[in-house]
């Protein structure tokens, strides 16, 4: 009876520490895998209260029954997962919105010998140039040139504007396939670990995935969580219930009706938009709703004052050959700018005299050189110069702020997560220790069976015999 | 703090990152020789470089017309004092015919030189400077005077009192122009009477008089070339100001947006050592472990 007992704890012994040996060798596989948490088996030595080999020699008794492998739990820390994810949320909004923002900058090219300000400088030197020699045909063809490349430019700029818009709504409508994707998975997942949780088990695993979803869904949205009595976790965004036991809300990716040509999300049970509150879609959203239409609305501002001033004076003055009444340019905005192509065919008919026959009068054209100098832009308050630098300034800034709140995001995400990794991280040297010490107690644990075998043997075979 | 195996690999990707992106930064400054490339790298420098680029392309601009303005204005300035020198001769030989003891064929033979002398005085008149008649006023496509007849009868001025003017500076515009009829006046209808008087045979007396008229011609002329002269020199002094101006925005400009390039080579050097170091330090680590160590 004693010495099966002994038989019986090595026994046990023996499947704790395979079991132990079988963690460490799961830990070291994926020391490497995203969201992993490294898991540990819980060893509780079995005593001799409660238990049903009660011995009836106290001695015997006190030696306890061995060892069990009560649970394998995972090593994590709950709090610090929210705050990874208030840190992911922020960052990826601040990240998403100074890409998408950055690019804008490449518009201009400024500062820089071929940015739009000195186009801009050069158009108004090509007008000073005919001032100076009102009668001179290669002056007035360096002004057309001159006039045809800045109109070029800022409409190229418009246009590089509106592609990068698309861009980011190509991103955007993107978004709605991520959440779906994380939303409907983390319904599987809920289903799966409420069944394996519900038989006593550990879903370590699972939860991990799980958690790592969590994550994924707090980099594009600011999105809330709970997990509830069943194991289940219900995700919300906003008052919209996105995850609920084994069921998921998707969204859609529809024509934005307010912003012809561009996507919204909708929550496709009650049709209503999507507000993600941060993260990355709140930072594409806002470069590409907030950012992108004031600066295209402040080109437009530009390019339409620079035609109404100009063609203002223009259509005053007199050609070379009496012609009057001509606007020096045509269109309304950014978009469609351009030089007068009569004009362009024929330069002598740009404006420069007050009066017919007057080949050396230049006032007319001293009046739209002198309209750099003129404060019409921003209520009266700025030149066209001082309306576009304030104009790339204002860029600059709020890329130059979002890359800053970027990297500090970026920092401060770093030290959280190293934080999370410390607690729930692999270590390999310290797998290999544990490793170490299942290897040699379960070594031990086959001595004692050696060691009782031979009791048995001398027990049995040699007891008593002659 | 406990080390898992994702955070040493977390921060030796960080490591290199941060230390191959300062080296890239650098490098790209040493290529380009800018450090700021985009106004977000420094919103606030960056809108102070544009606004110097801005005064810097305008001053430029203002040294260009001051230029172009003085060729015209010394152009001008050249045909007066050529008129002025005729119109000396021209006074010469009427202080010559006033003299009463002159025979007629003596007074027809300085007639003869006067009508020349008119005839060259209306050449300079209509000095033309790149394509422009310097004197005509606005209408600088034709000659600033017409002569009718040859010997001339009539010299008759066709141009206006249009200001070509042209701007030199933020605050000032200024005209490079005199126009004719406000530098010679009567002095063509003057000289016609002369030579016409030195054809008949008016007294000596009412020769001598035309010498007030000429004076008088002589007179504009002298104050016309004083007030180009003064143009010339306000453009000249313009265009040293802007020069000075021009080489403190370069050299304001170019501390902002360009490197220093021996700074930036020691820069580039630590930085290159940088991430030699942390390359190193990650080969020594990484061979660091307890494998290495257990049979």
């Amino acid at each position: 009876m004693g010495l099966s007992v002994g038989l019986d704890t090595a026994a046990k012994a023996l499947r704790a520490h395979q079991l132990a040996v079988d963690t460490a060798a799961h830990n070291i596989a994926n020391a490497n895998s995203p969201g992993f948490s490294r898991q540990r088996v819980l060893l509780r030595p079995l005593g001799v209260d409660g238990s049903e080999y009660r011995s009836r020699d106290a001695l015997l008794g006190k030696a306890g029954y061995g060892v069990r492998a009560s649970d394998i739990n995972r090593v994590r820390d709950i709090f610090l997962d929210f705050q990874v994810r208030q840190a992911l949320r922020q960052q990826a909004q601040w990240d998403a919105h100074a890409s998408a923002i950055g690019k804008l900058e490449l518009a201009f090219g400024e500062p820089g010998d071929d940015g739009l300000a000195t186009l801009l400088h050069n158009f108004w030197g090509a007008w000073h140039d005919v001032v100076n020699d009102p009668e001179s045909a290669p002056a007035r063809r360096s002004l057309v040139n001159q006039t045809t490349t800045l109109t070029t430019r800022i409409q190229r700029a418009y246009s590089d504007i509106v592609v990068q818009r698309e861009e980011i709504d190509r991103n955007v409508e993107a978004m709605a396939g991520r959440i779906n994707a994380a939303t409907r998975e983390i319904a599987d997942l809920n289903f799966q670990i409420k069944q394996v949780e519900l038989s006593g088990d550990h879903a370590n695993d699972l939860r991990d995935r799980r958690d790592l979803l969590l994550d994924e869904l707090s980099r594009i949205a600011n999105v809330s969580y709970a997990e509830q009595q069943d194991k289940t976790v219900t995700v919300y965004l906003g008052t919209h219930e996105m995850v609920t036991t084994n069921m998921y809300r998707p969204v859609a990716a529809v024509p934005d009706p307010a912003q012809p040509g561009l996507t919204k999300l909708i929550h496709t049970l009650d049709g209503e938009d999507v507000v993600p509150g941060g993260g990355e879609l709140q930072g594409l959203l806002e470069a590409r709703d907030v950012v992108i239409p004031s600066l295209l609305a402040k080109l437009d501002q530009l390019a339409g004052g620079l035609i109404t001033q100009i063609n203002a004076i223009h259509t005053t003055g007199f050609g070379l050959d009496g012609s009057t009444g001509l606007n020096f340019l045509t269109g309304t905005g950014a978009q469609d700018i351009a030089l007068n192509p009569t004009l362009a065919t024929n330069p002598a008919q740009i404006a420069t005299a007050a009066a017919a026959n007057l080949p050396g009068d230049a006032s007319i054209a001293l009046q739209i050189a002198d309209l750099e100098l003129a404060t019409t832009m921003a209520a009266g308050t700025l030149t066209f110069d001082q309306y576009y630098a304030d104009l790339v300034g204002v860029l600059g800034a709020d890329v130059n702020r979002a890359s800053g709140l970027a990297e500090s995001g970026g920092m401060f995400v770093d030290h959280l997560e190293a934080m999370r990794q410390s607690v729930q991280g692999v270590n390999i040297d310290e797998e290999v220790t544990l490793l170490n010490a299942s290897q040699h107690a379960y070594n031990a644990a086959a001595k004692v069976i050696t060691v009782i075998d031979e009791m048995l043997d001398t027990l049995i075979n040699r007891t008593g015999v002659g | 703090m406990r080390i898992s195996e994702q955070s040493k690999t977390n921060h030796r990707l960080t490591y290199l990152q941060t230390a191959s992106e300062q080296l890239e930064r650098i490098q790209q400054q040493l290529a380009t020789g800018k450090k700021l490339s985009r106004i977000s790298d420094d919103p606030a420098s960056g809108s102070l470089v544009m606004r110097h680029r801005e005064t810097i392309a305008f001053e430029a601009q203002m040294r260009r017309n001051l230029e172009g303005g003085r060729a015209f204005i010394n152009a001008s300035e050249a045909a007066l004092g050529t008129a002025n020198d005729t119109l000396q001769r021209v006074r010469e030989l009427t202080i010559q015919a006033a003299n009463s003891t002159l025979s007629t064929d003596e007074r027809g033979a300085i007639a003869a030189e006067v009508d020349q002398l008119i005839g060259h005085l209306a050449q300079v008149a209509n000095t033309n400077f790149g394509g422009a008649y310097v004197f005509s006023g606005h209408r600088t496509d034709q000659p600033a005077y017409a002569v009718a007849g040859n010997p001339p009868i009539a010299v008759t001025f066709q141009g206006d009192s249009g200001a070509r003017i042209r701007r030199i500076s933020r605050e000032d515009a200024v005209a490079v122009n005199v126009t004719g009829d406000a530098v010679f006046g009567t002095l063509f209808d003057d000289l016609i009477t002369l030579r016409n008087n030195l054809q008949s045979s008016v007294p000596a007396a009412t020769i001598a008089a035309s010498l007030t008229a000429l004076d008088a011609g002589l007179g504009r002329i002298i104050d016309a070339r004083a007030d180009l002269g003064a143009r010339a020199n306000r453009f000249e002094a313009a265009e040293n100001l802007s020069l000075r101006t021009d080489t403190d925005l370069q050299q304001l400009r170019a501390s902002v947006e360009e490197v220093d390039l021996g700074e930036t080579v020691v820069r580039f050097t630590a930085a290159q050592n940088a991430l030699q170091s942390a390359l190193a330090a990650i080969g020594r680590t990484s061979e660091m472990s307890l494998l290495n160590f257990l049979r």
